[in-house]
């Protein structure tokens, strides 16, 4: 076999012979380039290589010279039988190479669009190549950016998963609740009715049988009197006397009695404490879906959702890319869309000169356009810019393109099938090995039949230019293209070798009219368009809901407080909780919070369907006062229906009504009033339980005698329980007390007490009003307190006057009540309420951390209850009238009524005992240190704070620690040391406990908020330095409320900031400046426990109150040195009765107040003795009223 | 520069896949046409057992011309001057295209066992040559155990 190839070799060119000459010495050579070469154009001869034999040249050349046919039989066999591949250039002719001008078998080279001889093409290739690989390089190197992208994306779709589920998941839970909510408001309301109706019935009755007695009594008397009181018969001086006696009284009872009809004809009246149309609508639209990027979701289930196109598509490049790829689709190839490749197929050759122009199908010079310097960029452009590229290329070429239609035509049905198909729908740059001739080539050199060829490794592109050298594919043989994809797609399957090559196959047999793949991102196929989109939008969404509810906190969460505490102030004395309705109201209240944190809406849902009142606090506020007590009416029923309870209390005379609370409690919670409400009122049990064990031990209160004295704890604690629970609830204790205390007590006391109760719940539950709901309302309190308590004073001695005998004086007290408004009343305050709600208040705050707000609370409480029991010795209507104006009474100021805030009626109610012991302050107990950095001394200390078990906190600014010391000023601990990490402070200010004893700390010159376990390990921080919200400039006082937000004194940022305990930003007050609610350098700051905020305005000498929201509520004080003027105010504490004590610098002096500002007295002098001071800074008021400040320059703590 | 044409590839394909005994020709690195050669000294002559090192060059028109060769080992011969050249007809006029590098290489082997010393390049070799072969054979193997065989 080897000679008889070496026979069909040329000896010349030593391959097969080409077009075999034989010359005369019978040697064969091959005509091109060999014969050629022999020639020696001057002798015209040719000498035999072989041989050396010389011939003469035919006239007509060397083509003269016979050819071998023998020869060339022997190789077309030869062909046969080895299969050798014929001659690629058979046929062809020489031409000169356009570059070497060489003589040689030319093709048009794509690169150079010139005709070149195969050395200079494969010169030509060879630069491709490297180009290529250059670009490759590139690609490689930026297609990082894809991958990210496609990271991306990937965790926008788990995003928006997550989040709908998420949000699908609140969505039931609302719902659940608002059904919940709905059904056991209906079942409550239908069962107050009820038992409404029972009661009146029964009073009815009552009433009735006693005036039938009384007529009957009447009329038998006057008949006597008529038969018998004459001469007739003979009577005895003292007889006549009596006789006279009671008819004189029974004129007077005649005249006085008088039944209200009105009374009963009160009809229980259904009154939605929102129009039904409108609760209906807000039921139901009690949320909605915020997107924030509008778009068409197909995936998100939401009710509000529009259509909009915008929801994920960002402009992001690729999606733009993506839109006109879209376009360009709809529009077919023919206009003015240029594909990539100028529509070619991969590695087609380019059409004949005359279409060269175009850069459409077929385009001569894509190919070149592939890696010459301008056309690849254009590819990538391609990408980004195609819209741009596309009206150039209609512009400039439409019409060369229309010329060329039918060729266009034509080329589109290839393209349907092959490469186009497993384009990329962003790029449209499709896959290279799924292109045919890819793919050929990848198993050529795989196969390695072909073993001439190699490849550069970069697999796809380099392969594609080799082509033209290797393999010459004679046009011939191109004729039919078709036929050539599938059979190398035959091949491919029967190879299968390779797995990119069956990818590839693959992708062409499926994908064929499908869009979607593109190489780098395979995962993003047609749908991907949108679904990236949206889980970017998604992800847009997210971070905007972040910050849309970080905008929206702001506005529900103060309202929150207010809405937990509404009640919590009410529900003070709520008896001793049974753990099921602590369970119950805790979980509730924790879920109320997780949606109210989450969306606005779900809270507001919240509050309209379950609590009537809580709702109006905080929505319709104040000014609508009435609805407020209406709705609460029948809820009070179901107070009736607890007799039991009743009985209990009245049996229990004197300790706090313990037992009877607690079913309501429970109610409370089940009838989801709001589970803020049950929250706190949880809360408030918890507290209760404590009072009980504490009110024994606290001698103080109790002991002033007082005639009513042992009712007052009941009625005090009852009212106090019921404002707490439900402000306006007076009714139910009302019938019980009353038919309890007829038995025990003058019914027309008793009566009064209730109506003072219900007064005072009344009060307190408009000063939580004005506290909380205050957000929402401007004038809450003026127009409230009136209204409010009357209707709730008229139900209080309506249901009060169940009892029979009592009829005249219930009417009476009734009409007090309406009355009240006007007539002043100084009553002497009842201490044993106050002491049993002032226990209470230690409760909280040795529980909570005992900071001088807490006091205010149970002022409230104690307030209230005082008055209780001011009331009990009163008969008179006027004495219950009036309660408001306790507070201004008690300063000497005039009444007015209408000016008397319900808060300040809380406060008002401060009894003689806190009073007087403030009055009595003036000598030191104890001071504690001196200046050093031993534990026990201090270096400018400044803040300072009641801990659990009246335990002292001091921040000991410039040793950078807290020191905490027990109540006897005994050295505890200290934590903390000179730093800016975690833990470490500089020279901090403010110090706060919190409920569950963590310490918060103002870390003054680190410009945040520190927070540490009671052990005093740091839990957190949050903020730095700054004016944004959240961010602090010298935070100087801080403290906590009972829900455990944080109030900060953002000093140089003249404002207060507020925050959840987590350190979340709620919200924010005040600002520069010294008109009503703007600060000047606010130093300390303290929350009553009627969430009244008092900021020591230090630069404006004054002290001011705001509501929980930020609202000014007053202010007092302004520069000078007389009693109630400052100088630079710093430390200000409230107690838990609403007194404010308030550490004034600039006089060295420390100045008390009542609870409505008025000055109580002041002491203090400058010095460094005992009692006096230098340079005051924070102060605090422990639970046994304890003053204790920080005397700066003497580096001490001094203890009143 | 343009490719090498078929030719040269498929010799220096064949050279390296089936060599002639003896002779050993690789082309450089940088210049396929550039061949480095070395071939052995024929046995029964006066080189024998050296390893004479020569280059070969492939003109532009090989193979219509005659390959360039040159020994660079000195040797001690009548047709071989100081500088290499060699005077061997197959490279001069009696060229052919149906020579390839292995046929020249192997005339250069073959010329080496029979100096022709009648047609001389180095003369005064050509001269002793035939005037004393005994010695100058003495003087070829002299040169070969002191050029050819060391390295």
């Amino acid at each position: 076999m080897e000679q008889f190839e070496s026979l069909l070799t040329c000896c010349v060119c030593l391959d097969r012979y080409r077009n075999p000459k034989l010359l005369p010495c019978q040697h064969s050579f091959c005509m091109e380039p060999c014969m050629d070469g022999l020639v020696d154009y001057v002798r015209r001869q040719v000498k035999c290589p072989e041989c050396r034999a010389e011939h003469r040249i035919p006239y007509q050349g060397v083509q003269g010279f016979p050819t071998n046919v023998t020869l060339q039989r022997f190789l077309e066999l030869h062909v046969q039988i080895s299969g050798e591949l014929p001659d690629p250039t058979a046929g062809q002719v020489m031409e000169r190479c356009n570059v070497c001008s060489e003589k040689a078998y030319c093709a048009p080279c794509a690169h150079c669009d010139k005709k070149v001889c195969d050395d200079c093409k494969s010169a030509h290739m060879e630069v491709l190549r490297r180009e290529i690989t250059r670009i490759n390089n590139q690609i490689r190197r930026g297609v990082h950016r894809l991958q990210d992208i496609l990271g991306i994306v990937e965790r926008n779709t788990s995003n928006l998963q997550t989040n709908c589920a998420a949000v699908s998941g609140e969505v039931d839970e609302i719902h659940k609740r608002l059904a919940k909510a709905l059904k056991d408001r209906t079942d409550f309301l239908r069962n107050e009715i009820d038992r409404y109706l029972a009661t009146e019935l029964r009073n009815l009755t009552h009433l009735k049988d006693n005036l039938e007695l009384e007529l009957s009594n009447i009329q038998s008397n006057c008949d006597v009197a008529d038969k018998y009181m004459n001469d007739d018969v003979e009577w005895e001086d003292t007889e006549l006397v009596d006789t006279k006696e009671i008819f004189l009284k029974t004129v007077e009872f005649l005249r006085n009695f008088d039944y209200e009809a009105g009374d009963y004809n009160r009809r229980i009246r259904f009154i939605m404490t929102h129009d039904p149309n409108q609760l209906v609508m807000h039921v139901a639209s009690y949320g909605e879906l915020n997107i924030t990027n509008p778009a068409h979701t197909s995936g998100y289930g939401g009710s509000s959702l529009q259509p909009s196109q915008g929801l994920t598509r960002s402009k992001s490049d690729h999606r733009l890319a993506t839109q006109f790829r879209q376009q360009e689709e709809t529009k077919s190839y023919y206009d003015n869309d240029e594909p990539i490749l100028g529509g070619r197929k991969f590695g087609e050759r380019r059409p004949p000169p005359p279409e060269k122009p175009t850069r459409e199908y077929g385009a001569t010079d894509d190919y070149s356009g592939y890696e010459s310097e301008h056309r690849p960029s254009r590819r990538f452009r391609s990408r980004f810019v195609r819209s741009h590229q596309q009206d150039n290329d209609s512009d400039t070429e439409q019409a060369t393109r229309n010329i060329k239609s039918e060729h266009k035509e034509k080329e589109k049905e290839k393209v349907t099938d092959t490469e186009d198909a497993t384009r990329g729908p962003l790029s449209g740059i499709f896959r290279l090995s799924d292109c045919p001739r890819v793919m050929q080539r990848m198993l050529d050199v795989d196969s390695g039949k072909k073993k001439e060829k190699k490849e550069p490794p970069p697999p796809p592109k380099p392969v594609q230019p080799t082509p033209p050298t290797q393999r010459r594919p004679p046009p011939a043989r191109q004729q039919s293209e078709d036929d050539e994809i599938s059979r190398l797609k035959r091949q491919n399957k029967a190879t299968s070798s390779q797995e990119p090559e069956r990818a590839a196959q693959r992708a062409v047999e499926e994908e064929r009219n499908s869009i979607t793949r593109k190489p780098p991102t395979p995962a993003r196929e047609a749908s991907s368009d949108g679904e990236s989109d949206e889980s970017l939008g998604t992800l847009q969404r997210n971070q905007r809901k972040n910050t849309t509810t970080a905008t929206k906190t702001p506005v529900p969460t103060p309202r929150r407080p207010s809405a937990t505490e509404t009640p919590t102030s009410h529900r003070v004395p709520a008896r001793a909780a049974s753990t099921e309705s602590s369970a119950s109201t805790e979980s509730s209240g924790s879920a109320v919070k997780h949606t109210g944190g989450d969306r606005t809406t779900p809270a507001t849902t919240n509050g309209t369907v379950s609590g009537a009142q809580r709702i109006q606090s905080r929505f319709i506020g104040s000014q609508r006062p009435t609805p407020a007590p209406a709705p609460a009416e029948p809820a009070q029923e179901d107070s009736d229906s607890s007799s039991e309870e009743e009985t209990d209390s009245s049996e229990e005379s004197e300790e706090e009504p313990a037992p009877p609370r607690k079913p309501e409690s429970q109610a409370m919670a089940r009838t989801d009033i709001g589970p803020l409400l049950a929250r706190s009122n949880n809360a408030r049990t918890d507290a209760q339980d404590n009072k009980n064990k504490d009110s024994p031990a606290q001698p103080r209160y109790r002991t002033r005698p007082q005639p009513a004295e042992e009712e007052t704890p009941r009625y005090g604690n009852s009212a106090s329980s019921y404002s707490n629970r439900y402000g306006s609830k007076p009714k139910e204790e009302e019938p019980t007390s009353s038919f309890d205390d007829e038995t025990k007590y003058p019914t027309a006391r008793s009566r009064y007490l209730a109506l003072k109760e219900r007064r005072n719940r009344l009060a307190r539950s408009k000063s939580s009003h004005s506290g909380f709901g205050a957000g929402d309302d401007d004038d809450q309190d003026e127009p409230v307190s009136p209204t409010t308590a009357s209707p709730s004073a008229y139900l209080a001695a309506r249901y009060g006057s169940g009892t029979g005998g009592s009829e005249l004086s219930r009417s009476r007290s009734s009409h007090a009540l309406k009355s009240r408004e006007s007539s002043p009343e100084r009553p002497v305050a009842g201490e044993k309420d106050g002491a049993a709600l002032s226990s209470w208040a230690r409760y909280l705050k040795s529980k909570y951390g005992s900071r001088g707000k807490d006091r205010d609370t149970s002022g409230t409480s104690s307030s209230a209850s005082r008055r209780l029991s001011l009331g009990l010795p009163l008969r008179s209507a006027n004495e219950l009238a009036s309660s408001d104006d306790d507070s201004k009474n008690a300063a000497g100021s005039p009444i007015s009524p209408t000016a008397a805030t319900a808060a300040v009626a809380g406060f008002a109610a401060a009894g003689s005992s806190p009073r007087s012991q403030y009055l009595q302050k003036r000598r030191l107990q104890f001071s504690v240190g001196s200046r050093g950095s031993e534990p026990g001394y201090f270096t400018w200390p400044r803040g300072i704070a009641v801990g659990p078990d009246n335990t002292m906190v001091v921040a000991d600014s410039s040793n950078h620690r807290v020191q905490v010391f027990d109540s006897n000023g005994i050295f505890v601990k200290e934590f903390g040391q000179y730093g800016s990490s975690e833990g470490e402070f500089d020279c901090l200010a403010g110090v706060a406990v919190n409920r569950i004893g963590q310490y918060i700390i103002a870390d003054r010159y680190n410009h945040r908020i520190q927070v540490f376990d009671p052990a005093g390990r740091f839990l957190r921080s949050f903020g730095n330095q700054g004016t944004g919200d959240g961010k602090f400039n010298y935070p100087w006082g801080i403290t906590t409320d009972a829900l455990g937000f944080i109030y900060v004194c953002d000093k140089e940022n003249h404002r207060v900031q507020v925050f959840q305990s987590d350190g979340t930003f709620v919200g924010k007050f005040g600002s520069f400046g010294s008109k009503l609610g703007q600060l000047e350098h606010p130093h300390y700051i303290a929350v009553s426990n009627t969430n009244r905020v008092l900021v020591s305005d230090s630069n404006n000498h004054r002290i001011q109150v705001f509501d929980v929201n930020g609202r000014v509520l007053s202010s007092f004080g302004e520069e000078g040195s007389e009693d109630g003027q400052f100088k630079f105010p710093r430390g200000v504490a409230v107690d838990d009765q609403g007194y404010i004590v308030v550490a004034d610098s600039g006089n060295n002096r420390i100045q008390i107040f009542h609870p409505d500002g008025s000055f109580l007295r002041a002491f203090g002098s400058w010095g460094s003795s005992d009692g006096e001071f230098k340079g005051l800074e924070g102060i605090a008021v422990m639970s046994n009223g304890n003053i204790i400040v920080c005397d700066r320059e003497n580096h001490r703590v001094q203890v009143f | 520069m343009a490719a090498l044409p078929r030719r040269i590839i498929k010799e220096t394909q064949r050279l390296m896949q089936e060599p002639v005994p003896g002779i050993s020709a690789v082309p450089s690195e940088s210049n396929a046409r550039y061949f480095h050669v070395i071939v052995t000294g024929p046995e029964d002559s006066p080189f024998e057992g050296g390893l004479f090192k020569l280059e070969l060059f492939l003109p532009e028109d090989y193979p219509m011309s005659a390959p360039k060769v040159r020994f660079i080992t000195k040797i001690y011969h009548p047709n071989i001057d100081r500088l290499g050249r060699i005077c061997l007809d197959i490279l001069k006029d009696k060229w052919s295209p149906a020579l390839q590098i292995r046929t020249v290489l192997l005339s250069i082997q073959a010329l080496l066992s029979a100096p022709n010393p009648d047609d001389p390049l180095a003369n005064d070799v050509a001269e002793l040559w035939k005037v004393n072969e005994s010695e100058a054979i003495r003087n070829a193997k002299d040169w070969t155990r002191r050029y050819a065989m060391d390295n």
